[in-house]
């Protein structure tokens, strides 16, 4: 599984967005605000998942705020994270 | 200042909304589940619990706002929705509504959740969301947000004595003119955990039927719900009931003082370390224990102050379970009836809430 | 709602990271010292430690065995009951035979997060009772009733970062409403590893000392203590030295986010504005404002402009740098401050700050500054959404 695809998985169940299935996430679409609507506290959630799925640590919302834009940012931001 | 029940939500074993739990009054129907539960140290564990339902809520509030939402604030959305629905409300300005929540444990299940995301995953795996869920306040927060309420929110933990205490400020608010209703709620919820703890205090049993006045035996079963009413100074036509008194004391220091016509509904629930302060109380007076229609819990005590309102309303007395009442009068009961709910605390703290018609 | 009837404040007690009673605390504040640090009580594996203000000295409770049988929240919530109902002049007996009631808020008090006994739970080693019994007896309203053997209403508020405010807020209007003849309020909570993992899973604490209101802040320093106020009726107090009154009290909701505060305030502005009518002042009456000041980028921001549109030339300071964010404990704690510094006509400087934010575009007092006037005002910002004010002076009616 890519990790674009693990990404739109964890963030299903994590998140617990019964209502959508990995298919109907674009890459692209922003993940806040208009696009999925995840708020604050989803970030913060995400900032989780992202750890206990992938191993990779955001310290922070200056680092975290240009990642968690998209599913696209996120999974390059992971992969650059591991790749260190 | 008496203050009156105007609308009455509320969901536990016996169903959802005030016409479930008159039915489970009228007809003596009791509705426990058996569940299973494997704990950790490989025990099997059988035994029966009134679970509430939060099917229907989403008549209320749409699933996509539900999925951060866990049981507990889920249970208090309901009763609250159905409360003011009950009531006619739920159109209505609710600027000048205010919340009050009682509640004995809190958000438990969310509690523990928050310490597995840790315990598992370790620290930097923390979840916001269960930790954000797991603080007390966070049913009343949820009712306000859903129905945007921005009038004052109370939350009060007092274990037995939540829900006197807390009417306590809602009486205070009312007369002070801060609010012009509160949407009085009281909940708890059901965990293993709590099951655990409940075993190694009680035994293995707790199979039932509770008999909550035979004060001799431990025959507590676990329960859990929520209870939601919308209480105004004036009563209207509609109205369930008035609350005339809210006394809060300890017993053991100066002994309860009840009104001397009153028919009781003793939150009685079959511990048996409550028993010798129901046992001095009670003598002899009339007495009806509705704990078996919902279980036991700290804001039981809101479910039977609701017993008592529908009870008021009705004109009737629902004398329930045969274990369950005491010197109740073959005569029919004058319309003019007053009521009184008392619980007690293992210590012998006690709350009372003095109704009339 | 119409002007309230002020409510005498007869009695003071404090216990925080500043200092282990009020006298004690007002020195750390007046001296600009603070002393935050990674917690020394428990440990956990995050990557950074985030500091904390506990308790300098070990708490020990001056009194007998039996007290210390609840949790670190109800012995700090009794010992800063003893401070006030001393500095009231009441002793235990004195009581008996006044109908004395017990408001008091909390967070960590009355949550059954037990974590080293769930863990135990968890592993099957079948853990005993005795976490959880200690547990049902320290809810820390119930812990003062019982102990000082009382006989009035009692409650405790668990509104989170309100509580403390809310509490005393309560515990007046009971007094006016006759429903007994002296309260027992405020507010406790002991530092928990289950708190610093919460607050730090939502990203809001700082990796150093925090710095309300400055530029650069990046979150809270989570903190622990206890704050009592001796209230009684103001006509009831004719022979007694009265240190301050409550004259009035403010709470609304957001009715927002369950974390975020509303981005317009007007939670808080209703709150306000209520406080300021049930105290029958205007702001220009305000000497100074005690903020919640948290530290957060949120908090700030919007309590911040709260501030400069409802009372722009009024001195503003958060005592958070000094004694971190106690949670239920903040907001008495704050009270209890705000009439120490009425009392002494002075604010002690808001520490942590140093530069601007022009976002916020109002800077609080980076000094110890003198007070003219002898009003105050005490707010605090909760999860939830709750928004609570309190409005005090000094002295008697």
């Amino acid at each position: 599984m890519s990790v674009k695809e693990k990404l739109k998985k964890v963030l299903i169940e994590d998140l617990n967005l019964e209502d959508l299935t990995p298919d109907m996430i674009d890459d692209d679409m922003a993940l806040f605000g208009d696009g999925l609507g995840l708020d604050s506290l989803d970030a913060v959630e995400l900032v989780v998942v992202v750890q206990k799925h992938f191993g990779v640590e955001i310290k922070d919302m200056d680092e975290g705020r240009p990642a968690l834009q998209s599913i696209s940012t996120l999974a390059q931001f992971i992969e650059e994270k591991q790749g260190q | 200042m008496r203050l009156a029940i105007q609308g009455i939500g509320v969901t536990g074993g016996f169903g959802a909304g005030v016409a479930a739990l008159r039915s489970a009054l009228q007809t003596g129907t009791l509705s426990y589940q058996d569940l299973m539960v494997e704990h950790h140290d490989g025990v099997s564990d059988t035994f029966p619990v009134c679970r509430a339902t939060t099917e229907g809520l989403d008549r209320f509030v749409p699933k996509r706002e539900l999925r951060r939402i866990d049981h507990f604030s889920k249970m208090s959305l309901y009763a609250a929705h159905l409360a003011l629905e009950d009531a006619g409300l739920l159109d209505a300005d609710l600027s000048r509504i205010g919340v009050v929540v009682a509640t004995g444990y809190g958000p438990l299940k969310t509690t523990f959740n928050f310490l597995d995301s840790y315990l598992d995953f370790g620290y930097s795996c923390s979840s916001p969301t269960h930790f954000s869920n797991s603080v007390h306040n966070a049913a009343a927060a949820h009712v306000s947000m859903q129905l945007k309420l921005t009038a004052p929110s109370l939350t009060v933990t007092l274990f037995e004595m939540s829900v006197a205490s807390a009417l306590l400020s809602a009486r205070q608010w009312l007369a002070e003119g801060r609010v012009d209703r509160v949407l009085f709620g009281a909940v708890d919820e059901y965990c293993e955990v709590l099951r655990y703890c409940r075993r190694h205090f009680f035994g293995a049993g707790e199979q039932g039927p509770m008999r909550p006045l035979d004060f001799a035996a431990q025959t507590a079963q676990v329960g859990e719900g929520a209870v939601f009413m919308v209480l105004t100074r004036e009563a209207e036509a509609t109205a369930y009931a008035a609350i005339d008194a809210v006394v809060l004391g300890h017993h053991p220091s100066a002994p309860v003082e009840l009104p001397r016509a009153a028919l009781l509904v003793a939150g009685a629930d079959g511990h048996r370390q409550c028993s010798r302060w129901y046992e001095q109380a009670l003598k002899d007076r009339p007495v009806v224990a509705c704990s078996p229609y919902y279980g036991s819990f700290p804001a039981a005590a809101g479910f039977d102050l609701a017993a008592a309102a529908l009870m008021l309303k009705d004109g009737r007395v629902y004398a329930g379970p045969q274990e369950a009442c005491a010197n109740l009068h073959e005569s029919a009961p004058d319309t003019k009836v007053t009521m009184a709910s008392l619980k007690f605390g293992a210590g012998g703290d006690y709350g009372l809430i003095c109704l009339s018609r | 709602m119409t002007c309230s009837v002020p409510i005498a404040v007869t009695g003071l007690g404090c216990l925080s990271g500043a200092g282990m009673n009020l006298d004690e605390n007002l020195v750390t504040l007046f001296a600009g010292r603070r002393y935050p640090g990674p917690p020394i009580r428990f440990s956990t594996d995050h990557p950074v430690a985030y500091p904390v203000l506990e308790l300098r000295d070990e708490f020990k409770l001056p009194l007998d065995e039996e007290q210390l049988v609840y949790a670190r929240t109800g012995q700090l919530a009794l010992a800063a009951a003893r401070e006030a109902l001393n500095d009231a002049g009441y002793d235990d007996e004195s009581l008996q035979g006044k109908r004395v009631g017990v408001c008091v808020g909390t967070t960590v008090g009355c949550a059954l997060n037990c974590d080293d006994f769930y863990r135990d739970y968890k592993d099957g080693s079948n853990p005993g009772m005795a976490i959880i019994e200690r547990y049902l007896r320290s809810n820390p309203a119930a812990v003062i009733a019982r102990q000082l053997k009382l006989n009035g209403p009692v409650q405790t508020v668990v509104n989170a970062c309100s509580s403390g405010t809310d509490a005393i807020g309560l515990g007046a209007s009971w007094l006016r409403s006759g429903a007994c003849d002296l309260v027992i309020s405020g507010g406790a909570d002991e530092l928990s590893r289950v708190t610093y993992a919460g607050f730090s899973s939502l990203m809001i604490t700082d990796t150093g000392p925090c710095s309300p209101f400055d530029v650069s802040r990046k979150g809270l320093n989570l903190g622990e203590g206890a704050a009592i106020m001796i209230l009684e009726p103001a006509d009831a107090t004719e022979k007694k030295r009265v240190r301050g009154l409550i004259r009035g009290y403010g709470s609304a909701c957001d009715a927002h986010h369950l974390t975020a505060p509303r981005p317009d305030g007007a939670g808080l502005k209703t709150a306000l504005n209520e406080a300021l009518q049930t105290a029958g002042v205007t702001p220009q009456q305000i000497s100074f404002v005690n903020a919640h000041g948290t530290g957060t980028p949120d908090n700030d921001r919007i309590e911040g402009r709260v501030l400069r549109e409802l009372l722009p030339q009024v001195p503003f300071l958060s005592t958070k740098g000094y004694t971190g964010h106690t949670l239920g404990a903040a907001g008495a704690i704050e009270a209890v401050y705000s009439l120490a510094c009425l009392e002494r006509g002075e604010i002690p400087a808001s520490i942590g700050f140093s530069e601007p934010d022009p976002e916020i575009a109002l800077i609080p007092v980076i000094e110890n500054t003198p007070l003219a006037g002898r009003v105050a005002l005490s707010q605090s910002l909760a999860f939830g959404g709750n928004n609570a004010v309190l409005i005090l002076s000094a002295g008697g009616v």
